[in-house]
């Protein structure tokens, strides 16, 4: 029965609700939830053009304009704050958005099904593992007295570094992390797309002699193209949102020029300060430059490749 | 499709090999260096010794964690966190999901549009935790149930998931005079075990995993066994108490060992079983739309 064709006989009256109830009703507790935890917490970024004091209304108490803007914009702690979520972010996908592509391209090219599997179960694994034990783990290996790395540094005869408080370290810390935790569960995306292709065209140009380093240029990157490119306009939608609880774990009083990004600071002034309005803002701000990133990038997409995510 | 073992392609082979086996080993050594650190006595951890298996092999730091009051209470709330957690979680988004993966359903479009637009645009930090209290879930479990109960990525794989039910079973189904609970209940929950499986394991994993709201919304005692974890780590709290000042730290490196083997267990124990299914349901969630 083809009930696409419906949409445009029906009207929605009370003929159509008795028939459709049940649908409707089993709508209404998550809709209620929707609307309460996830649309009137964004309505409550109000509070970042309110003044907001204890006790009173969630949607503060009296208008103040831009105020906590301008605040925020003379503020040294949030320009720091933002080259930081910038830079880390921006060498995170310079560094982790190829790897995932290029490591599916490497497990695809694995002849041995076993094998193959083995690799694609093990390299899942770390994605289920809490950023809690990841960054403890991560403190125990490299530890300056006990650490594996850092013994292995003093068999060779060179100096422990106490790699989690230097801020020179920090920023490859934490890409490394991101590169260990989540590319085989990334790959997995690309992996999809590459299983779509026909092998018809492997076939074809392996009779014209193409080898297969030629196919995977050739061939493999220009079909999964639509897939890099939907991945790389979420990417950077999600360029000033970076992994705010891994920072938050990672985070000392040694490394804060480095390691205080948009989303700790609005966790520092906020909950520990309680400076709700001016944190609101803050992070209002940097939401709707993601907004802003996630649309600018998906149209650029759309006119360049043709390809976008709505 | 039948390849040539040229000689181009024999030294890519070996290449492949050696950087999958590598990746497997970066995935592995670190668990297994934990689990020595956790499984090695204090003297041979102090003296350097422990590199990939255990040295004096003993079960102390263990022991020590289950002596602990703390450390049951903060594992037995996690798991009551990750089972009604889970359960809120699929039954709301199932209940959402089904309605919304028939497209021709009047309304179906605005309310799609509601959900997407939810992945990108949050509340905030700030208005969530004020939302919370204004709702006076703090220091109330809830706060660890409610707030994070539909995912809005799970709830498009689920609506997927459903989409992609042959259409004439329910056909069938509504002649045979079920209504649509029946038809849920009855048919499309019984077919769904590989959704709800995937689903299910993202919704567990995220419960499991999660320290960040009790650590703003709740009191120590209600706290998830993450935090307990991250407290260790961050000198919070204290480990080794009945050591001497000097021990402490020692015993603490394979205290915290075995508290991050006893906690990431479960998830690696049921990983491999679930696997099959969740392959799957991330290619069908990649579909875009």
């Amino acid at each position: 029965m083809a009930k696409d064709k419906m949409i445009s006989k029906h009207k929605f009256n009370k003929k159509y609700f008795m028939k459709y109830w049940q649908l409707y009703a089993m709508m209404v507790l998550p809709l209620l939830y929707f609307i309460i935890f996830k649309y009137l917490p964004m309505f409550g970024n109000v509070l970042a053009f309110r003044r907001y004091r204890p006790g009173m209304s969630p949607f503060g108490t009296e208008w103040v304009g831009l105020r906590y803007f301008r605040l925020f914009f003379k503020d040294p702690a949030f320009w720091n704050a933002f080259k930081n979520t910038l830079v880390l972010s921006l060498l995170n996908l310079v560094i982790n958005f190829p790897i995932p592509i290029i490591f599916a391209l490497l497990l695809n090219e694995i002849r041995n099904r076993f094998f193959k599997k083995a690799v694609q179960t093990i390299s899942y694994m770390p994605r289920f593992i809490s950023t809690v034990v990841v960054i403890a783990m991560c403190g125990e290996i490299l530890s300056p007295s006990s650490g594996i790395v850092n013994i292995i540094r003093m068999h060779l005869g060179k100096e422990p570094i106490y790699f989690m408080n230097l801020p020179e370290w920090f920023r490859m810390i934490y890409i490394l992390l991101d590169t260990w935790q989540f590319t085989g569960w990334t790959a997995i995306i690309y992996l999809a797309a590459i299983s779509g292709i026909s092998p018809d065209m492997y076939e074809a140009a392996t009779i014209d002699g193409a080898n297969r380093f030629q196919q995977i240029i050739s061939i493999t990157i220009p079909t999964i193209m639509p897939t890099i490119m939907v991945m790389l306009i979420l990417n950077v939608g999600r360029l000033l949102s970076l992994g705010f609880e891994k920072i938050l774990l990672m985070y000392t009083p040694t490394n804060s020029g480095v390691s205080d990004i948009i989303d700790t600071l609005v966790y520092r002034v906020g909950l520990a300060n309680q400076n709700y309005s001016y944190a609101t803002a803050i992070g209002l701000f940097s939401g709707i430059i993601g907004i802003i990133l996630v649309t600018s990038s998906n149209t650029l997409s759309r006119r360049i490749t043709g390809e976008s995510i709505y | 499709m039948k390849i040539y073992a040229t000689r181009s392609s024999r030294i890519l082979d070996a290449a492949i090999n050696i950087v999958m086996i590598l990746t497997i080993l970066t995935c592995l050594v670190p668990f297994i260096y934990i689990l020595a650190l956790s499984l090695s006595s204090p003297r041979a951890i102090v003296n350097n010794e422990v590199f990939l298996l255990p040295k004096d092999i003993n079960v102390e730091s263990y022991k020590q964690i289950f002596t602990y009051p703390n450390f049951f209470t903060a594992y037995g709330n996690t798991l009551q966190y990750t089972i009604f957690g889970t359960a809120i979680s699929l039954f709301l988004m199932v209940l959402f999901a089904y309605p919304l993966s028939k497209s021709w359903l009047i309304g179906n479009r605005p309310l799609m549009k509601l959900v997407v637009f939810s992945m990108f645009f949050t509340g905030g930090l700030i208005p969530n935790y004020l939302l919370i209290s204004y709702l006076h879930l703090t220091n109330t479990r809830w706060a660890m149930l409610i707030p994070f109960a539909i995912n809005p990525f799970n709830l498009i794989l689920l609506i997927n998931f459903f989409r992609s039910m042959p259409v004439e079973l329910e056909d069938a189904a509504l002649i045979d005079g079920l209504d649509y609970f029946g038809i849920l209940t009855k048919i499309i929950l019984p077919l769904s075990s590989a959704g709800l499986a995937t689903v299910g394991l993202y919704t567990a994993v995220f419960f499991w995993n999660d320290w960040f709201n009790g650590l703003i919304y709740l009191k120590s005692s209600q706290f998830p066994v993450m935090l307990f974890l991250r407290n260790i780590v961050n000198g919070t709290s204290m480990v080794g108490d009945a050591a001497g000042a000097a021990d402490k730290s020692t015993i603490g490196i394979s205290i915290k060992g075995a508290v991050i083997i006893v906690t990431t267990l479960p998830i690696i124990a049921i990983y491999p079983f679930l696997q099959k299914y969740f392959v799957k349901g991330v290619m069908i969630g990649s579909i875009k739309g």
